[in-house]
């Protein structure tokens, strides 16, 4: 009798100091190179907390791998003949992470909280413009929801889908206070949120419960099946300090691995690096309003003066292709004329800029160390401009004071870079725009502005491709910015991780990825 | 015993790092500011004698050009917060009163501020250059300048010499610059020798941190804060001009012992 | 300054005077922060928004700051929160700033306090010992070895002790921190290198101030005549000469405390330590405004309370000393 209870008692035991480790290992662990921001949808958010949050929080739609949308929460979604009503009939197996049902109720609830002012939501003018005006959103049953447009809108989806604004995920209310100031995410999708310890580490667990769609992952979209029990995104601020952790063991994924150190981790046995374009844009952004830059040919000299190919080959170690089109080059809409990069003529930089009256003033390109890649965009742009006697100087300043100085057009020359924009208007838009009201604007041509709003209105996508090759022709000719290149995500996994893969958006997705020791 | 040695290897080392700054006045062994991207991260060899940094530029030639960069930053500076202090000092410790409880304070509140947030301040104000440096360490010094300059006024004002003058009917600002003045100026000379070696150390900190004189200027600071991600890979970028750095800073110290040992043998703090 | 008496009312008159007093100073500090901060371009909302910010989006996340109000209205604003305790909210992580003040500081103060603790353990006897065999060859190598010692910049120092014991030899971690309350021994492998590092330069420092005031001490006639006296070696050192040494370098220590607090940020920012430098850095860059006028309150309350202290303590070592 009583050896058998001890040996229950030991076999218990062992069992479950085996269950404990098999539940510790089944975690899988991120490396997060800052910590997150807040956990408020949309709101207090930067590429890394959008990267955490969408494990947690769905929309109505999502985006697919290329950008475009698929339903998410919504079963489909049916737009009406005139673009003006967009109706969404609900999925009806999804549930809450509180394990309430979704309801028609809830989407109107989350909605009705992004636009209103005191929130903050960061598309809020968004979906309130010239462009985009949602007039309405209805409630017709407990399931299907109803969002009525001023004017027709292709844009409309795409911002429904945007990860930097949360997604427009749907949240319950019970995310809430009792006096309406967030709490914690309570959403809808495979992961809820752990434990966040502030500067070390966010944990997310799996949500037993998700109603994954069939199918394959595909982007922030299709099936989502959570294959670890926890993930644990640790935060590493240093780029050496995580690839050493990464070798040790510590973590499981490196996310954003640099590419200069590729070679050698390729080398260890069993590691696995995965690439991807993203949808970002580095660019030389010039003031068309400055003196010595408002004349076309002096900007058409710089631009010729650039050997683009051999600057990206440089900055980005050879991982990225040069481009001078603004839509990506992972994007459906980024045509084979958007990739011709004219090569490097000094002798005719040279005659024009002594047509446009240029006499070798100093022009000077502000840039940061903040981003070393805007840096040696413009140390090596420098160089390659004086092969053609045009004299440029740095004016290296600190990021914020950057952004200031972007936002109001205070500069002459300025190397910068833009968030992936996933929708081909955005990416014209981010820098198309009348200066007297959006002095950021670099391109101020009423033309191209006309073209670029039909454009957001059009819901074609063959008549928007070639409303799209028309504005990249002007630009190749107004030359208000010279593009460059869009950054290539690498992310490197050892051989127990499986299933990872990276995407447009550089940061990374925990579903569909298992961990087996 | 102890002054030759010091001021043998103290005199040597600072020769050294001043000779350099002096021959990248007229020469370097390539143009410290061009890049070159063919030839980023070479290994020591007779063309680059320390290699090349990430941008293909030689990093002898940067050190030199550092040398000469954070010499004439450490040197502009330690003028601003000798004049500086100096005139808070003397003012404060000779006229007292209200005087010297108003500038009190000022100094009070400037020694507490971090030096990093009045140099990005006024960096952000003025626009990032070596003026704004300048000013902004020179600021954040001048109050230690202040505080031993108004202690030895302080000492001073009451020996028979000063009391001479009053009785004599000079001005208060005559016997101020004729009599006090030039008692204060051993230790205040000493004190300039550390404060030189500390503004070096303070704008290699400020450059580490992203404050410094703007790139693409070499200053050994600045050239310390870029090899960060090279560390492993190419070492030598991070070695080379810290140990400029404490080269200088050892040579500095050394003869500021001397000069101490020289001026005011008594007070060997 | 009271003398010797100790006197625990004359004590505590002195050090409310000396608080009193203070308060301008305090309030000079955070009133040049609040408006320094407000002239230098960028603010929270353009660092939030980043490459989106449209003017409409811009203006409203100012109103929601509360920077859209006069200056002087937000300064009045944040001096009554202060006041009772509440110094706001991160702009960057909307933690609450005092609680994030104390957690940050617990770090920065470990590594100070241990690294003056381990300096001041090696560095007080062994200037003492090279003091009293003055210009002997232990007494030149250690002036030597101190002055070496104190003219290495510490961040470079923390470089290469990171590059060579953390990536090259993988004896610590090159990255993290956690308390010392969680796991003691985790805590002291993260926190060993930054205070070796801070406590080697340290050293310099601190030899050399040792060993100048015991030899000033050691010439002084009640030396001499303690000597003469017959009293046993040991005991002159022990009994006169250590305690009236250590009084210059107590105020020494002070002032690296005061001076530490500042510097500190260099050292976070290389070994990558979750403290208060490292904060007021980055708060800086991402003008956290919430968080910088609450960090240069506390180290100007800091430096208040250490000078002090030091201003108390001296005459326990010194007494001698009346005039303050």
């Amino acid at each position: 009798m009583r050896l058998r209870a001890s040996i229950l008692a030991i076999t218990a035991s062992l069992a479950l100091s085996m269950a404990a480790p098999a539940g510790a290992q089944d975690a899988l662990r991120i490396r997060l190179n800052a910590d997150i921001r807040s956990t408020d949808p949309g709101v207090n958010r930067d590429a890394n907390t959008d990267g955490l949050m969408w494990h947690v929080l769905e929309g109505l739609v999502a985006l697919r791998a290329d950008a475009t949308i698929a339903p998410m929460l919504a079963e489909r979604v049916d737009v009406s003949a005139d673009g003006l009503t967009y109706t969404f009939p609900l999925r009806r197996d999804v549930r809450f992470h509180n394990g309430q049902p979704l309801t028609a109720a809830d989407v109107a609830f989350a909605m009705e909280r992004y636009r209103k002012r005191e929130t903050n939501w960061r598309c809020r003018g968004d979906f309130d413009s010239d462009v985009t005006r949602l007039t309405a959103v209805e409630t017709p049953d407990p399931h299907t929801v109803v969002m009525r447009l001023e004017q027709p809108s292709a844009l409309f989806l795409t911002m429904l889908a945007r990860p930097d604004c949360g997604q427009a995920g749907i949240f319950h209310r019970d995310s809430l206070n009792a006096d309406g100031s967030w709490r914690a995410p309570v959403g809808t999708g495979p992961f809820r949120l752990g434990e966040w310890r502030r500067g070390q580490f966010v944990e997310l667990e799996r949500f037993a419960a998700y109603a994954a769609l069939a199918g394959e992952p595909d982007g922030l979209a299709g099936n989502k099946t959570p294959m670890v029990d926890r993930v644990r995104f640790t935060i590493i601020p240093d780029d050496a300090a995580s690839r050493a952790a990464l070798l040790a063991g510590n973590i499981d994924v490196l996310p954003d691995a640099r590419t200069r150190d590729l070679p050698d981790l390729r080398a260890r046995p069993g590691m696995s690096v995965h690439s991807s374009p993203s949808f970002d844009l580095q660019i030389i952004l010039m003031q068309t309003n400055d003196p010595v830059l408002r004349d076309v040919r002096m900007r058409r000299a710089m631009a010729l003066a650039l050997d683009v190919p051999e600057l990206v080959r440089a900055v980005t170690e050879g991982s990225s292709r040069p481009s001078r089109a603004p839509i990506p080059v992972g994007s459906g809409f980024h045509t084979p004329a958007m990739s011709v990069v004219p090569p490097r003529d000094l002798a005719a930089a040279r005659r024009l800029a002594q047509e446009a009256g240029y006499r070798g003033q100093p022009i000077r390109i502000v840039t940061t160390r903040r981003y070393e890649a805007f840096y040696e965009i413009a140390v090596l742009a420098q160089d390659m401009l004086r092969d053609a006697g045009i004299n440029l100087e740095l004016e290296v300043i600190e990021w914020a004071t950057q952004l200031q100085r972007y936002t109001r057009g205070d500069y002459q020359m300025m190397a910068f870079g833009f968030s992936a924009r996933l929708d081909p208007s955005l990416s014209f838009e981010m820098f198309t725009g009348p200066k007297a009201t959006q002095p950021r604007k670099a391109w101020d041509n009423p033309e191209m502005q006309a073209l670029l709003e039909a454009s957001m209105r059009e819901t074609d996508p063959a008549r928007r491709r070639s409303t799209f090759e028309a504005m990249f022709r002007q630009l190749m000719e107004d030359v208000p910015v010279v593009a460059l290149y869009s950054s290539v995500t690498h992310a490197v996994t050892p051989a127990h991780v499986q299933g990872y893969r990276t995407w447009a958006v550089d940061a990374p997705r925990a579903w569909g990825v298992r961990v087996q020791r | 015993m102890r002054l030759r040695p010091n001021l043998l290897i103290g005199g040597t080392l600072l020769g050294l790092v001043f000779a350099m700054a002096g021959t990248a006045l007229v020469w370097t062994p390539h143009d410290p500011v061009r890049t070159n991207l063919r030839r980023r991260l070479v290994a020591p060899s007779r063309d680059y004698w320390l290699g090349t940094d990430e941008f293909g530029r030689d990093v002898a030639s940067r050190l030199m050009e550092g040398a000469v960069t954070s010499l004439s930053v450490a040197a502009s500076t330690v003028v601003v917060a000798l004049v500086l202090g100096v005139a808070i000092g003397l003012a404060g410790g000779f006229l007292r009163g209200w005087t010297d409880r108003i500038l009190g304070a000022v100094n009070d509140t400037l020694l507490a501020f971090p030096g990093i947030l009045l140099a990005l301040g006024l960096l952000a104000v003025l626009g990032p250059s070596r003026w704004g440096i300048v000013l902004a360490l020179g600021l954040a010094y001048a109050p230690s300048v202040a505080r031993v300059v108004r202690g030895s006024v302080l000492s001073i004002r009451e020996r028979e010499f000063v009391e001479a003058s009053r009785a004599l009917g000079n001005s208060e600002r005559y016997t101020l610059l004729r009599h006090v003045l030039p008692h204060t100026a051993a230790p205040v000379i000493v004190l300039a020798t550390s404060l030189f070696g500390w503004i070096i150390l303070s704008e290699s900190a400020l450059s580490f941190l992203g404050l410094g004189v703007p790139p693409p200027a070499a200053t050994w600071g600045n050239m310390l804060a870029s090899a960060r991600p090279f560390m492993d890979k190419a070492p030598l970028l991070s070695i080379a001009p810290g140990v400029m750095i404490a080269t200088c800073l050892l040579g500095v110290n050394l003869l500021g012992d001397v000069l101490r040992d020289l001026l005011d043998p008594r007070d060997e703090a | 300054m009271p003398g010797a008496c100790g006197c625990s009312a004359e004590v505590l008159s002195y050090v409310l005077k000396r608080l009193l007093v203070a308060l301008p100073t305090l309030l000079l500090v955070a009133g040049s922060v609040f408006f320094l901060m407000r002239l230098i371009p960028g603010d929270p909302a353009i660092v939030v928004l980043g490459d989106a910010a449209t003017p409409e989006a811009v203006a409203d996340l100012r109103i929601a700051y509360g920077l859209d109000r006069p200056v002087l209205v937000q300064f009045a604003l944040w001096i009554e929160r202060a006041l009772g305790g509440d110094l706001g909210r991160s702009i960057t992580s909307g933690e609450a700033v005092g609680p994030l003040i104390l957690q940050r500081f617990q770090v920065t103060a470990a590594i100070v306090f241990a690294s003056v603790g381990l300096a001041v353990l090696i560095a007080v006897p062994l200037g003492m010992i090279a003091a009293w065999k003055q210009n002997s060859w232990g007494d030149v190598a250690a002036v030597a070895g101190a002055t070496f010692l104190l003219s290495i910049p510490s961040f470079w120092l923390g470089l290469i002790f990171l590059l060579v014991f953390g990536l090259w030899l993988g004896w610590v971690p090159v990255v993290g921190y956690v308390t010392f309350a969680e796991d003691f021994w985790g805590a002291l492998h993260y926190i060993v290198l930054p205070v070796a590092t801070l406590a080697l330069i340290e050293t310099g420092v601190l030899i050399r101030m040792a060993r100048a005031s015991t030899v000033e001490v050691l010439r002084l006639d009640y030396v001499a005549h303690a000597r003469a006296k017959g009293v046993p070696e040991w005991r002159v050192l022990a009994r006169h000469v250590f305690p009236n040494a250590f009084a210059p370098t107590l105020t020494l220590i002070g002032l690296i405390m005061g001076s530490l607090l500042g510097g500190i940020a260099v050292i976070e920012t290389v070994f990558t330590l979750p403290g208060l430098g490292r904060l007021l850095v980055e708060a800086i860059f991402a003008r956290d405004y919430p968080v910088i006028q609450g960090v240069m309150l506390f180290i100007a309350v800091i430096y208040v309370v250490v000078n002090l202290v030091v201003d108390l303590l001296y005459p326990v070592f010194d007494p001698r000393v009346t005039a303050g």
